[in-house]
């Protein structure tokens, strides 16, 4: 099996008296598709946080690349290959796309060993999101969708190894839906990044991912496929208990 | 060269001979015009692409005057007013790594008790150790070489302001200024992106404050250290429109002239009336001068179709 190319160990992250995420281990490995599911408040983005350098953990160690950033910069999860989206879109208003992309083409993308044309530029960024359009258009005169989309753009232009997806779907229609899919799976097939996937459009989430990572009260309670982990008595329960309250 | 380059190297030269061609008086009011413009334009550089509001400008000139008021003499003028601009970049650079994480009116509140804090602890130093309440500059340089000293910083703060808006740094800081935590996730170091603009920008301010001692002649704390300084670089610049450079250019000229116009038509009444304009600026152009540039264009180009047009029509009739 290939190298890890992000590894957490026991990610503690408290907020005050709350234990948002409670000794959580992951790992991600190259061209690996996994799915993030849980509960609101289960602490998935909090997560992400931690595993982007946002947010420094109160415990735990996490090692990207094979070098350790426990308790780094975020600057340096970028330029480590780390790149996320956020969970409401933070394109730079005022740039146009095309800007929006090259940002990060200019900063964690600079230089990095990249194998696939489509990262050549802001403009091959912005074709294989097929966003091409776009290109001259300020960000903030896009629809939610596209920024959704541009935001994805963003995180490319960093030239990444692994992307992390918050909930990148949500609030989009069910063929969009879909259209966020296909693109995610791409992502992986035709530029070999692996993918770290937080959604709650679980049936999408299952059809397109090999792997489920399950959170619930802070605490990784399965990691799995995904079929597996819908049969898993324990994520029912965090399930149902959550339909029921 | 590009006509825009031409355009400016005329007027920097233009600028030069200056005093030669004009009053004791009009060139005073340049040299206060130059003062500002690199002032602002430099402020403008930082606070207005990052959004970090910094009041400081006031502590980092009147570093720069009292690295004049403590050096000249021993050192010829064209040593200290580089050595005051330095001497304000380090000193930004160090508040700069302890505070800049601090954002909107905390950073602000924060710049402004820096200069209030300095001035006290020159106070009393100068006080307890030197046993003076100011210092006075003998021999100061003459007023062309002043001129010329502060003509040479205003040209290098726009010079330094086009290249940073151009570069990699610059992008940075506007990634910063556009969504800090972003940009870092994209791999832009915000910590020492924001320290070195920080300090950048206060090695203007130092280098002005030292280059403008030498004209008090007599410098004390409370006049180098006046936070109006601070608050009227902040205030042109937002007036011209901080996130462009022509904006604040434009608006230290206006706001200096402006200021003594006033002054001198009615002196009882200039503070209320300067006041005045600025809200009526603030409510109607937020945007500041450099926002009138866009419409004025469309008018001009509206304005050439119709006579486009009309003539067309004459031709035909």
């Amino acid at each position: 099996m290939a190298d890890a190319l992000l590894t957490a160990q026991g990610i503690t992250v408290r907020f005050g008296g709350l234990l948002a995420v409670d000794a959580v281990g992951l790992e991600v490995r190259e061209r690996e598709l996994v799915g993030m599911i849980g509960p609101n408040g289960a602490g998935k983005t909090t997560l992400f946080h931690a595993l982007s350098g946002v947010l420094k953990p109160n415990a735990g160690r996490l090692v990207v690349g094979g070098d350790d950033l426990t308790g780094r910069p975020a600057h340096l999860f970028a330029t480590h290959g780390i790149a996320r989206t956020f969970q409401t879109p933070r394109v730079f208003r005022t740039m146009t796309a095309e800007q929006n992309v090259r940002f990060g083409l200019a900063f964690a993308g600079r230089g990095r060993r990249h194998s696939h044309c489509a990262f050549d530029d802001a403009g091959s960024i912005l074709g294989f999101l097929g966003l091409d359009e776009a290109a001259r258009v300020p960000a903030a005169a896009l629809t939610p969708a596209k920024q959704r989309l541009l935001e994805i753009g963003m995180a490319l232009g960093a030239r990444p190894r692994v992307l992390l997806l918050d909930e990148v779907a949500a609030g989009l229609t069910e063929a969009e839906v879909d259209a966020v899919s296909d693109l995610v799976r791409r992502v992986r097939d035709e530029l070999g990044l692996a993918v770290v996937w937080i959604e709650h459009a679980v049936r999408a989430l299952m059809n397109c991912v090999e792997r489920i990572v399950v959170l619930h009260q802070g605490r990784k309670i399965a990691d799995d496929l995904p079929q597996l982990v819908a049969r898993d008595p324990a994520v029912i329960e965090a399930y149902l208990g959550e339909a029921a309250a | 060269m590009k006509p825009r380059h031409a355009l400016l190297a005329v007027l920097v030269g233009l600028l030069a001979a200056a005093p030669w061609m004009l009053s004791d008086f009009m060139l005073s009011l340049v040299l206060t015009c130059l003062m500002y413009a690199g002032l602002t334009v430099t402020w403008a550089m930082f606070s207005g692409a990052t959004n970090y509001l910094s009041l400081a400008t006031a502590a980092f000139f009147g570093i720069g005057a009292y690295v004049t008021a403590w050096g000249f003499g021993a050192l010829p003028y064209a040593v200290v007013v580089p050595l005051g601009g330095v001497a304000s970049a380090v000193f930004a650079a160090l508040i700069g790594a302890a505070v800049l994480h601090l954002r909107g009116a905390y950073f602000a509140v924060l710049t402004f008790g820096l200069g209030e804090l300095v001035r006290h602890a020159i106070t009393y130093f100068e006080k307890s150790y030197a046993h003076t309440v100011g210092r006075v500059i003998a021999n100061p340089p003459e007023s062309t070489s002043v001129y010329l000293t502060v003509l040479a910083i205003a040209a290098a703060a726009v010079w330094a302001s086009v290249a940073v808006r151009r570069s990699r740094f610059g992008l940075a800081l506007a990634g910063i200024g556009a969504d800090e935590e972003r940009a870092e996730t994209l791999g832009v170091n915000t910590r020492r992106t924001k320290i070195a603009g920080f300090a950048l920008s206060a090695f203007f301010a130092g280098a002005l404050g030292a280059a403008m001692a030498v004209r008090w002649t007599y410098i004390e704390p409370n006049s180098v250290f006046n936070p109006f300084i601070g608050f009227q670089t902040v205030l042109i610049a937002m007036v011209g429109g901080a996130h462009t450079l022509i904006g604040p250019l434009v608006s230290s000229v206006v706001f200096s002239v402006l200021t003594e116009f006033l002054r001198l038509q009615f002196p009882y009444l200039f503070l209320t009336l300067l006041g005045l304009a600025l809200i009526l600026l603030v409510l109607y152009l937020p945007g500041g001068l450099a926002s009138l540039w866009p419409i004025l264009r469309a008018r001009i180009a509206a304005l050439g179709a119709r006579l486009a047009a009309l003539e067309g029509e004459g031709a035909r009739g």
